[in-house]
């Protein structure tokens, strides 16, 4: 693997992340326990060991396009574990954000980065999750229209997909939240 | 004590039964919870995953309302809900500059005083094991159940403060106060896949399969759990487990507060038992032999 980085760039990438996720990445000592008890280790391309050296590398490109961090489920075994008490599951959120804010779009798990999408404009226009909208919507970006389909009458007949949904009334305050923080 | 009630949007959609079945033990417990006025979205997973600042905003709003209207505990069923209100008063508590932005933006102020509650906290520290217990008409005796905690209840626990997170045992109490006997199995924590049950189905059934099959393999009639996306993955998805793995399983995943209700000697039904995928026919078939051999 041949990568050349720019040690300002360096500098800054790893300050950025230290400074939104409040922890040190120098505390890693790389013993892997992390990367051992993820659930979903089986599918990454990086480890979470190894996107913690990276970022602290400022290795930029490779860890904001990798699919290890719209793999990680948030289950937060790995902070739970970590003998560092680093904050293994907060990097992930951290790098999340900063490819969105950059309009990085994962090439392998981009529907990942559209559920969460749809999910929170989802949030935005009624301010509470309308879960038949949801999936819909969903359904229609990712284009797997089908996919899970066969489950939808049998959740219709047990009345676990509501044909309505509900809009709050604050929704003027939830456009501010937006308006604020997106 | 006022105790405010954070049903979430699980709650009034795909986990119907959850709710349902709370407000029908609640009932029978003589207690009585108010939904917090209002009440907006959580921003669950999809928040905290690409936007920090909406992950504190959205849950604190709800916080603000409840703690304006006097309320001294919240009780939030969902385990996502739960953890993501603790994670905003958490975070709200620690950091004065983050505090300040979002009440800013909220226009409203939060003191974070009040007690926050997942569904077990609330069922043995509010409500408490010798109420529950003194309810309990038809002991559910000779019946075996896996209690499946997953992530959100437990993890992480500096902020959580709820039980063990490596072998938690709350959920296991709970059972042994309805009669029946807890089974101890190796994946009670390990994550069911979440919120990827839409992006990734194909994580979710691998991950949801070791756990089922590992209750299975326990010898379980039955599964509880206190978290509606656990039970999605668990419940609703199984019956294409079972395909993938071409291994049946078969077993009924019922809400804690549903194995509760039965024990209290309440019929299924008012319990919306039936919402489930998986049907629970058979034991709730053995649970009346059980009870009128009693």
């Amino acid at each position: 693997m041949k990568t050349v980085i720019n040690e300002q760039n360096r500098r800054n990438f790893a300050a950025q992340v230290e400074s939104m996720l409040h922890d040190k990445l120098a505390k890693c000592y790389q013993c892997g326990k992390c990367s051992a008890g993820c659930p979903v280790n089986f599918e990454m391309d990086y480890t979470p060991n190894q996107i913690i050296k990276m970022t602290e590398l400022g290795m930029e490109d490779k860890v904001l396009s990798s699919k290890t961090i719209w793999l990680c489920v948030s289950c937060n075994t790995c902070s739970t574990r970590c003998p560092k008490g680093f904050e293994v599951t907060g990097i992930m959120d951290v790098l999340r954000e900063i490819a969105e804010k950059k309009g990085i779009v994962s090439k392998v798990e981009k529907e990942v980065q559209m559920f969460h999408e749809v999910f929170l404009d989802n949030v935005k226009s009624n301010g509470r999750i309308f879960e038949l909208e949801l999936v819909g919507k969903y359904k229609l970006k990712t284009r797997h229209l089908f996919r899970d389909m066969f489950l939808a009458p049998k959740m219709l007949e047990k009345g676990k997909l509501k044909m309505h949904g509900e809009k709050i009334a604050g929704l003027n305050q939830i456009a501010k939240i937006f308006k604020d923080f997106e | 004590m006022k105790l405010a009630y954070y049903p979430g949007c699980s709650l009034k959609g795909t986990s119907f039964e959850y709710e349902v079945s709370l407000l029908k033990i609640l009932e029978v417990l003589n207690m009585e919870i108010k939904e917090i006025p209002d009440w907006n979205c959580c921003g669950a997973s999809a928040a905290h995953s690409i936007n920090h600042n909406l992950s504190v905003a959205l849950p604190a709003r709800n916080l603000a309302i409840a703690e304006k209207d006097g309320y001294e505990s919240v009780l939030a069923p969902c385990a996502a809900c739960s953890n993501r209100l603790k994670n905003a008063d958490y975070e709200l508590k620690n950091d004065d500059i983050l505090k300040k932005k979002i009440t800013d933006s909220l226009e409203m102020p939060y003191n974070a005083e009040m007690s926050i509650n997942n569904m077990l906290e609330f069922l043995i520290g509010v409500v408490g094991k010798d109420k529950i217990k003194s309810m309990v008409k038809k002991p559910l005796s000779g019946i075996k159940v896996a209690s499946y905690y997953g992530c959100l209840l437990v993890r992480p626990p500096k902020v959580m403060q709820f039980d063990d997170p490596e072998n938690p045992v709350t959920m296991d109490e709970l059972v042994a106060l309805t009669g029946a006997e807890p089974v101890d199995y190796s994946f009670k924590t390990e994550c069911c896949g979440a919120i990827n049950s839409l992006s990734k189905p194909d994580v979710v059934m691998a991950l949801t399969g070791n756990i089922l099959y590992d209750i299975k393999k326990n010898g379980a009639d039955l599964v509880v759990v206190a978290c509606p996306l656990c039970h999605s993955n668990l419940d609703v998805r199984q019956r294409e487990i079972e395909r993938k793995y071409d291994e049946k399983l078969g077993l009924p995943v019922l809400f804690i507060t549903e194995l509760l209700g039965l024990s209290f000697g309440i019929d299924p039904k008012d319990l919306a038992i039936d919402g489930h995928m998986v049907a629970a026919d058979r034991v709730l078939k053995k649970i009346k032999e059980l009870t009128n051999q009693q």
